[in-house]
């Protein structure tokens, strides 16, 4: 597909304005989470339950965006903690 | 607005590309018929490619369902139409008509090269069921990365329509505008091989309705095991704490009339197995214990293989799990019935739990064709001793877990059994036999 004609996206965004509003609030709440998430760990190695208490973010909610970062090549999994694995931003993040 | 554009001829055709359909159309291909595979995902592979390893000789099961996959993809014989929802199946005048409809990927399948360029620019985090639900994807993606075919999709409904994946796309391959398109594939036979999935992990309130945090399903816990699963390391997903003691409760999903679930599901025993020896494995030092009623080894190698758990140290516990509870660390507290000794109720606490979930079935043919289901909702099959595959549709046969719960073994056993009477019955029809 070439360009888009600027008409007919106007008019999908309408039609999908719905799916599209949703979206665009869960991009804003997911940046300020990684962001949240990549402040704690660009310099030090960290568990998910510290990043958790630091940043005050559940640590399902932590683990699964670790999950996504690492899966995408924003994270890396570093030494063991204890019975938990520690994390640390890569270096193409 | 959808309209019927294409017919597509086949010798037979085959609806969902599972391992069930992919084993019955690579057979019937070899044989030099011309088959269409239907598959209602973006990729082929079913259930078994989202797998780690299989019972009971712990192969890897993607190294088994991966070339079965690429051979179905190559076939010259063989043409795959993924991401199809099969509307009717009906037969007139002597021929099989499917009516499809072909879901919008929003990528044009001719010009995708599943570079991922997309994936990696889209800024909406979704969540992966394919990862079991512990990791993300993109709003655009691709399935996995041994999907075939590896062709990217949109799923609309995160989708912001920022427009970043056509910017980056090196082959224009992005259609916002891709709508349904229907078609009508015309065979002589057809194979029913449509599959399972696992009853809801939230449908007992005793198990804690899916809010008890660390209660995992059994597929869950195939994607915390494989290779390239969420963490590459079995982690509790809760918090990321490696665990120390694991509990797998049995016909967490089967043999339940208040699940309307009465049968067994066959091969619960043997993956909790199958994954205890695993997780022995990845965990050497963690507790594994299964709480069963009983164990049904009943294939070739089964008992030897559940005898081998047993002398690994995986504890065997004959007892009835009554309630799952929320412990503290997060940890999971079973209320639990011992059947054996004096029958007393304990409770013990792990920190990961997996529900064996029963099997039922994936696809409902009511409304679609005139092929009727059993008391167990799987299709009836109308010769269950002599001839397993046959269903009440003439030239209509079913293979593998559509016709009922069944492991590996004796689901690729039928899928040949299946593809055997359709190539029976296409040459009975080419040499002017058929009734």
């Amino acid at each position: 597909m070439g360009k888009p004609d600027k008409e007919a996206m106007k008019a999908l965004r309408q039609q999908r304005k719905a799916y599209i509003d949703r979206a665009k609030q869960e991009i804003k709440k997911q940046r300020k989470l990684i962001k949240a998430i990549k402040g704690q760990i660009r310099e030090e190695a960290k568990t998910v339950p510290r990043i958790a208490a630091a940043t005050k973010l559940p640590s399902d909610q932590v683990l699964l965006f670790i999950a996504a970062m690492r899966k995408y090549g924003q994270v890396i999994e570093v030494d063991k903690d204890g019975d938990y694995f520690t994390y640390k931003l890569s270096a193409e993040a | 607005m959808m309209k019927e554009t294409h017919s597509f001829q086949y010798d037979a055709l085959v609806i969902g590309g599972g391992i069930a359909g992919l084993q019955s159309a690579l057979d019937l291909a070899d044989q030099g018929f011309k088959v269409a595979v239907v598959e209602k995902d973006a990729t082929i592979g079913g259930t078994m490619i989202r797998l780690s390893k299989v019972f009971p000789t712990l192969d890897c099961a993607s190294c088994i369902t991966t070339p079965k996959m690429a051979a179905a993809s190559h076939n010259d014989n063989i043409d795959l139409f993924t991401y199809c929802q099969v509307n009717s199946l009906t037969r007139s005048d002597g021929t099989l008509k499917a009516s499809i409809t072909q879901k919008p990927r929003y990528v044009d399948p001719d010009k995708c090269i599943g570079c991922r360029q997309c994936e990696y620019q889209c800024p909406v985090y979704v969540k992966d069921e394919e990862q079991g639900g512990f990791s993300l994807r993109k709003a655009v993606y691709i399935p996995f990365s041994n999907a075939i075919p590896q062709l990217a999709l949109i799923d609309v409904q995160h989708c912001s329509l920022c427009g970043m994946c056509a910017k980056v796309c090196p082959t224009e391959a992005i259609d916002y505008f891709q709508q349904p398109e229907q078609f009508v594939i015309e065979a002589k036979t057809a194979i029913l091989a449509t599959g399972f999935k696992l009853t809801p992990i939230d449908q007992k309130k005793e198990y804690g309705a899916g809010q008890v945090a660390n209660v995992i399903s059994s597929l869950q816990m195939e994607r915390l095991l494989a290779p390239h699963g969420p963490y590459q390391r079995v982690i509790r997903p809760s918090d990321g704490k490696e665990p120390d003691s694991i509990a797998y409760v049995q016909c967490a999903g089967s043999r339940d009339l208040s699940l309307g679930v009465p049968y067994c599901s066959r091969v619960c025993c043997m993956y909790a197995i199958k994954q205890a020896m695993l997780l022995s494995g990845a965990l050497p030092l963690a507790d594994i214990t299964i709480y069963y009623m009983d164990i049904r080894a009943f294939g070739k190698g089964y008992e030897q293989f559940f005898q081998n758990a047993k002398a690994m140290g995986i504890e065997f516990v004959k007892a009835k799990v009554g309630k799952i509870e929320q412990g503290e660390n997060q940890n999971v507290l079973l209320r639990i019935e011992e059947q054996e000794g004096d029958g007393r109720v304990v409770r013990r606490e792990h920190d990961l739990v997996v529900l064996s979930l029963g099997m039922v079935p994936d696809w409902n043919p009511a409304g679609i064709c005139p092929v009727t289901t059993d008391t167990d909702a799987f299709i009836k099959c109308v010769q269950p001793k002599l001839a397993p595959t046959l269903t009440e549709m003439e030239g209509v046969f079913v293979a593998g877990v559509a016709a009922g719960p069944k492991d590996i073994v004796d689901t690729i056993a039928e899928a040949g059994a299946a593809a055997m009477e359709a190539s029976n019955y296409l040459n009975t029809l080419s040499s002017g036999q058929a009734a």
